[in-house]
């Protein structure tokens, strides 16, 4: 890996690139997935290449190839200075520095997810799959996954970093169907479950088959729960949804390219300008928010992103108000703070975008239930099920897979098919309560789109609990 | 440039005397992707991946590699055989498909194959120059994709395909226009049009109102209805969606659901499209039926699907991709017959008060079974008063139910546009809508969000 980095570096030079980071990727994934009792994918993917990013006179310029060899690295710098060339714009753009070092990572985990075999991943699944059968419940799913990924950094400033990433994870649901509605539980997560960068361990503490027939009995519910009425109320959220309310209405908005306008075709802008750094109010002085590379278990976790800078912890809000931005060398430098540091790819075929590491809301004080205590009339919220918000990231509409009406304090009826919305920085001025630490739990999504051509980022999330009041609940008209 | 076919015949035959399929996938493709007028991240990719699908005693595993040397041939191979070894049997497995003879389309085109740098660098540039001025964002790409499969059935199959797309949204902070135009040869795009349209839109946005929720006739542009039928169709016009009750369609086929300007045909075959021979299983493409003057006809399908649904149905030629398999068999290539409005003037005269809609933003299903999805309109969303064009509107957020949407339509346009529909993940499979605008009596807007811009 170390000489064909170092060859691609030569042949980019030789080009005229004035700075160059290459990376040479290794992974392999397994999934398995099964559906009504069946093995419906059972999947060992590997994937191997180069990936060449130059600056030519200010320009920037990608090129991958698939071919691991000296020539297939000679070849894609050749080609990455050349596009460089060919699509030169105003030559402007600077780069932070970085300390040139040396440096690796590897995953700590107990017991490596690619030793435990394919068929016990099915069996597994199978067994989750049994316990959430339920009359009403026509759709039963269960997945597993499992990743390992060896990548050699080389950069044209002095970084060299080895670095090996194992994940793993996986999720249940369950699909009830009646007269006149579907409805769906899904445990961890809907859709990609949850993931770690562990060992198999954490696929046995997610505990699918044990949480199977909770998962199953409240799909079958749903069928006959009443609809969630729409007023404006208090809400809490679980974990699970205040983990897609942090990413989406937290993290896109404070990634500095987004800022900055260079994602706007696509995934859109922010309603955040440069300027509101420590000046802006986000939310309520109860909202802290983190970007956290270090995090151990997180799938943002790595000691050195991709350009090289080495992993941090910083605050991005801090008692409601904007501290930080989530940025690159070049973001940084055209802002004249930070160092960068959350610079990743997708693969080997992808140019480094940024991206969250792990952004977590730090913990406040109690339990779920003391949130849930403090509230005479309102909602409890769980899993999330539907998500959008605008290209600024600021009109966002959630709905989630099941709520429960809180009545003085407690929780009493089951409720189907709610959503609420809001404006992001009112909503954030609304947090008036975030459950502690022993509340507070590591979600790992899998499934964070960006960038064209289209990008997927793993990001981690830790979140606790959290009480919102006046919210908008339910659909207008 | 790789062939297919004598990549996927040496890896069936690194495979040990089973039952067994090969995809070969490759991709060569260049993005130009600029934002402020400047191409600041050009990305070139060269790949080729191999799947292998081993089939024991109705069991299938599946292992892919893009080494493709025979060592790692073979040991993708293995790694099949394997995990066939560890799935269970599907009693509903129907076999590798047989050989049948296959369509010839349109498709590929030498010239779009062909481009290098300089060209795509100079056709990025073409889409910039065309906004009139403004800040453009947006790229032009284009790729050569090729699909090969073979089997132990003795099929053999194989397309090269090429696509090439400028998309562009003009903007400052307080406008912004968007356009985009995809088509299978390079020649077919006239780049600073897409940006002279997008640059065009986004002067009439500045000073947008708000406009208070409720139940709006609106004009959709293709940009804006294709994006509805692609979501509508994930759950509700694919065999899967069908068999497990999430489909709108479900228990609704042969009724009218629909006004009876509607409908709606899954056409690969179609040379104004992205055409294709055949789906991921080697199935031969065909026109597929879905809804007929308002009236649903039916669903796509592949092998398993088909077998599933229990009632002597057959694949339609829709297998996804073996990465997508779990969404079933999807329709990749839709077409929404036109209608007799000459433009999209005359279809806000048939809406007479209402929206105009440009272009939606991150769409998320709200409710499967009825349709229901929720989004965002943005760069270019208007007033339509007195049947004309009017003032530009905020950002709207719709919840909206599209089978409701399709079922009251004043009128539909005449002519067709392309929209494509992929977002160049994971590996080049250029597929698109073919729809021309639409005027609507039901269009629900839930709430407002920022103005245009960025």
């Amino acid at each position: 890996m170390r000489e064909l980095c170092g060859e691609a570096i030569e042949a980019a030079a030789a080009s005229g690139a004035a700075y160059t980071d290459v990376r040479a990727l290794v992974r392999r994934s397994q999934y398995v997935a099964t559906k009504n009792g069946r093995v419906e994918v059972l999947q060992d993917v590997e994937s191997e290449g180069i990936g060449v990013r130059v600056l030519v006179d200010g320009a920037w310029g990608f090129a991958s190839n698939r071919d691991l060899t000296l020539k297939g690295a000679r070849d894609a710098a050749a080609r990455a200075t050349a596009f460089a060339r060919a699509a030169a714009g105003r030559g402007n753009r600077r780069l932070v520095p970085v300390e040139a070092r040396n440096g690796s990572h590897r995953t700590a985990f107990e017991r490596d997810p690619f030793a435990v075999s394919l068929a016990d991943k099915v069996a597994l699944c199978l067994r989750a799959e049994e316990a959430m059968q339920q009359p009403d419940v026509r759709v039963t799913s269960a997945f597993v996954r499992a990743l390992r990924e060896q990548k050699f950094l080389l950069t044209s400033d002095g970084v060299e970093v080895d670095q090996e990433t194992v994940e793993c994870g996986g999720g249940i649901d369950a699909t009830a169907v009646g007269d006149a509605t579907v409805q769906i539980r899904s445990y961890p997560s809907a859709t990609v479950g949850s993931s770690a960068q562990a060992g198999w361990e954490h696929v046995e503490r997610l505990d699918l088959p044990g949480e199977g027939g909770r998962v199953g009995e409240e799909a079958a519910a749903l069928l006959r729960a009443d609809p969630c009425p729409a007023e404006r109320t208090t809400i809490v959220l679980d974990c699970d949804q205040m983990a897609s309310q942090v990413h989406e209405s937290v993290g896109h908005p404070t990634e500095l390219d987004r800022v900055y306008g260079t994602e706007a075709a696509y995934a859109g802008t922010s309603f955040l300008h440069p300027g509101d750094l420590d000046t802006l109010r986000y939310g309520s002085p109860l909202m802290n928010v983190t970007a956290d590379a270090t995090t151990p278990g997180g799938l943002g976790t790595f000691a050195y992103d991709d350009e090289g800078v080495a992993a941090t912890r910083e605050p991005i809000v801090a008692e409601g108000v904007l501290r930080g931005f989530i940025s690159s060398r070049e973001t940084a430098a055209r802002l004249g703070r930070g160092r960068g540091g959350s610079m990743r790819a997708d693969g080997w075929s992808r140019m480094p975008l940024v991206r969250m590491t792990n952004l977590h809301l730090e913990p406040g004080e109690g339990t779920l239930e003391d949130l849930l205590a403090d509230v005479d009339h309102g909602l409890y919220l769980e899993t999330n099920k539907s998500w959008s918000i605008d290209d600024k990231r600021l009109n966002f509409q959630f709905g989630t897979q099941i709520a429960w009406e809180i009545e003085r304090g407690r929780r009493t009826r089951m409720l189907r098919d709610a959503v609420y919305t809001g404006i992001t920085p009112a909503f954030w001025g609304s947090l008036d309560a975030v459950a502690g630490t022993e509340a507070w739990t590591l979600s790992g999504l899998t499934n964070c789109g960006k960038g064209q051509p289209g990008q997927t980022a793993h990001v981690s999330h830790g979140t606790a609990p959290a009480r919102f009041r006046d919210v908008e609940v339910g659909v207008k008209p | 440039m790789i062939d297919g076919l004598e990549l996927a015949e040496r890896a069936l035959a690194a495979v040990d005397g089973e039952e067994a399929e090969v995809i070969v996938h490759a991709e060569s493709s260049a993005l130009a992707r600029f934002a402020a007028s400047e191409v600041h991240q050009p990305t070139l990719v060269e790949n080729a991946s191999v799947q292998i699908r081993v089939i024991r005693d109705g069991a299938s595993g599946w292992a892919s590699t893009n080494r493709l040397s025979d060592d790692g041939l073979a040991a993708a191979a293995r790694r099949a055989a394997e995990a066939a070894a560890s799935a269970t049997a599907d009693p509903d497995f129907a076999g590798l498909a047989e050989p049948q003879p296959l369509p010839d389309v349109d498709g590929f085109d030498p010239d779009t194959s062909s481009l290098g740098a300089d060209e795509q660098a100079r056709l990025a540039h073409g889409a910039i120059d065309g906004t009139n001025g403004l800040p453009a964002y947006g790229y032009f790409t284009s790729g050569v994709t090729t699909i090969a499969i073979a089997s132990t059935t003795g099929l053999r199959a194989e397309q090269r395909m090429t696509d090439a797309s400028a998309l562009v949204l003009a903007g400052t902070d307080d406008r912004s226009g968007f356009a985009d135009a995809t088509a299978w040869r390079v020649g077919d795009l006239d780049c600073r049009a897409v940006g002279r349209e997008a640059g065009e839109k986004a002067a009439r946005t500045a000073d947008a109102a708000e406009l208070a929720p409720g139940h709006y006739r609106a004009v959709l542009e293709p940009y804006a209805l294709a994006e509805l039928l692609t979501y509508f169709a994930v759950d509700s016009l694919g065999g899967l969606g069908l068999i497990e009750g999430r489909s709108y369609l479900a228990g609704r086929l042969g009724e009218r659901l629909f006004d009876p300007k509607v409908s709606i045909v899954d056409d690969a075959l179609d040379g104004r499209g992205l055409p294709k021979r055949f789906d991921f299983e080697g199935t031969p493409k065909r026109p597929v039926p879905l809804v007929e003057e308002g009236v649903a006809r039916g669903v796509v399908w592949d092998r398993l699907t088909a077998a599933r649904a229990r009632d002597s149905q057959t694949s339609t030629g829709h297998a996804s991709p073996p990465d997508y398999r779990l969404w079933g068999p999807q329709p990749l290539a839709l077409r929404l017959e036109p209608g007799e409005a000459e433009s999209a003037e005359e279809l806000c005269e048939l809406v007479g008060d209402g929206i105009y809609v440009t272009r939606l933003h991150y769409l998320s299903v709200v409710d499967p079974h009825e349709g229901v999805v929720t989004g965002m309109t943005r760069d270019g969303t208007f007033r339509i008063r007195d049947g004309r064009p009017a003032e530009p509107l905020v950002n709207l957020r719709f919840t909206t139910s599209i089978p409701e949407l399709l079922r009251d339509v004043p009128g539909l346009g005449r002519e067709l546009k392309l929209v494509n529909q992929q977002a160049f993940y994971d590996d080049r499979y250029p597929f698109g809508v073919l729809c021309p605008a639409l005027a609507t009596g039901a269009f629900a807007v839930t709430g407002v969000g920022g103005g245009p811009g960025l």
